[in-house]
């Protein structure tokens, strides 16, 4: 009879300690949850900034060595490549947005030139090519110095601040961040070797109908050939390839237009497109509108230019992921540009007639890709 | 959700070709990428009718499966 009692006494004692561990975790949780929580995710973000701070050492790495191995560096580029890594361009102000444009453009070019400048300063004679992949592995580099520090910047600021919504909002696009991330250094293997990215579909297949035809400058960067096609005009531009520009196609179709007075009929833009998840790489869009990415300055002006004459501007994108735009070109966007071609050849066929004035434009980075 | 998770697309490593084509009889010629190489530079000589080639296409695809 004890012994029984014992034992239940002994059931009843353990029963109790599991519902005071049990409670007392409710109570803990109920109190530290939240801190647990921020703990686990600053954990979380602390990895993610490893992974970018490798990422952005690598690019710094290669940007030197891209200097130090073209083998006409002046001194050693380190302390200048260091500099440039904290370049900044300063956005002009908002409040008035009348004429902004003109500002853009004007920082814009001012930084292209300064950095063009100073690159062919430090690699004194070398070819454009290699100038122009230098000056986009420093403009690599400098993106990813960037992005390391604004998430370091905000990973500070919530755990000094004890900020549980902005460590949280920071983990939830960290893995869209770490995506770009991976894209930039991937690319500057891409760019060393000069070959054509994702990016360059558009001038691919400008490049075809510029063949033996003579070439004018029509902009910083930018080249055009007048040519036939089925009894129309057919101008085409492009940026001067093969060195890695994208030049200014807003320019020279606003030069073509309202210096040259070129009657165009319409206008024909190619690029590449960023796809949505579950679209596949390759898939070829058509639409209307100025195809144009970047910061939207030369959008502006195509959009300008044709609404002032009323020139249709016809669109044709070639779909693709942010790594695949700047990346070694995929065979799955080299093969889409028959394709595209039989598509303009239709466009041009169905949308004018014999004795217009057509202008087709290869929007992208012409890296590897000549005319 | 883990931030660290890399995408499986930036793993692969491609393999980069260069398609030269004859302008003449349309013939293509497949051959690994080599630095200095860009579209529309002239390629070596077409083996069927021994014309001069012309660079067209430079691509990189994923090597394949073992």
């Amino acid at each position: 009879m004890s012994l029984l009692s014992g034992q239940a006494l002994q059931l009843v004692d353990v029963n109790s300690l599991v519902n005071v561990v049990w409670l007392a975790s409710i109570f803990v949780f109920f109190i530290y949850g939240q801190r647990l929580q921020m703990y686990l995710i600053a954990n979380d973000i602390s990895r993610a900034l490893g992974r970018l701070k490798i990422m952005r050492d690598r690019s710094r790495k290669e940007a030197i060595d891209y200097f130090t191995s073209s083998g006409k560096v002046v001194g050693d580029p380190t302390q200048r490549i260091d500099e440039f890594l904290d370049y900044v361009t300063i956005m002009p102000v908002d409040m008035d947005p009348n004429g902004i444009v003109g500002k853009l453009q004007h920082i814009t070019n001012t930084r292209d030139e300064r950095v063009r400048a100073e690159v062919s300063q430090m690699i004194p004679n070398v070819d454009p090519t290699k100038v122009s992949v230098a000056e986009n592995i420093l403009e690599i580099a400098t993106s990813l110095n960037q992005i390391h520090k604004i998430v370091r910047h905000y990973y500070l600021l919530g755990k000094k601040t004890n900020s549980y919504m902005l460590l949280f909002q920071l983990q939830m696009i960290m893995p869209m961040v770490l995506q770009e991330a991976d894209a930039l250094v991937n690319a500057v293997d891409t760019f060393k070797l000069g070959q054509p990215v994702g990016d360059g579909i558009g001038p691919v297949i400008a490049s075809r109908y510029m063949q033996n035809l003579p070439k004018q400058v029509v902009g910083k960067d930018t080249v055009m050939t007048v040519g036939e096609y089925k009894g129309r005009t057919l101008y085409v531009l492009k940026a001067e390839g093969p060195m890695g520009y994208v030049g200014e196609p807003g320019v020279a179709i606003q030069k073509l237009v309202e210096e040259m007075k070129v009657p165009l009929d319409a206008i024909i833009m190619v690029d590449a497109a960023l796809k949505l998840e579950g679209e596949k790489t390759g898939e070829i869009a058509e639409g209307v509108g100025a195809a144009i990415g970047g910061i939207g300055v030369d959008k502006f002006k195509i959009e300008e230019v044709s609404s002032t004459h009323k020139v249709p501007v016809y669109a044709i994108l070639v779909k693709q992921s942010i790594l695949e735009a700047i990346t070694v070109m995929r065979k799955e966007i080299a093969e889409a540009s028959d394709k595209v071609q039989t598509l303009i050849n239709r466009v041009i066929e169905e949308k004018t007639k014999e004795g217009d004035k057509v202008l087709l434009a290869g929007i992208g980075n012409t890296l590897g890709v000549a005319q | 959700m883990n931030s660290s998770t890399s995408t499986k697309e930036n793993k692969a490593k491609f393999l980069v070709y260069t398609i030269e084509e004859c302008p003449v009889d349309g013939t293509k010629t497949k051959r690994a990428f080599q630095v200095g190489d860009y579209v529309t530079k002239e390629g070596g000589k077409c083996t069927k009718c021994g014309n001069a080639t012309k660079i067209t296409l430079i691509y990189g695809e994923a090597p394949p499966k073992n």
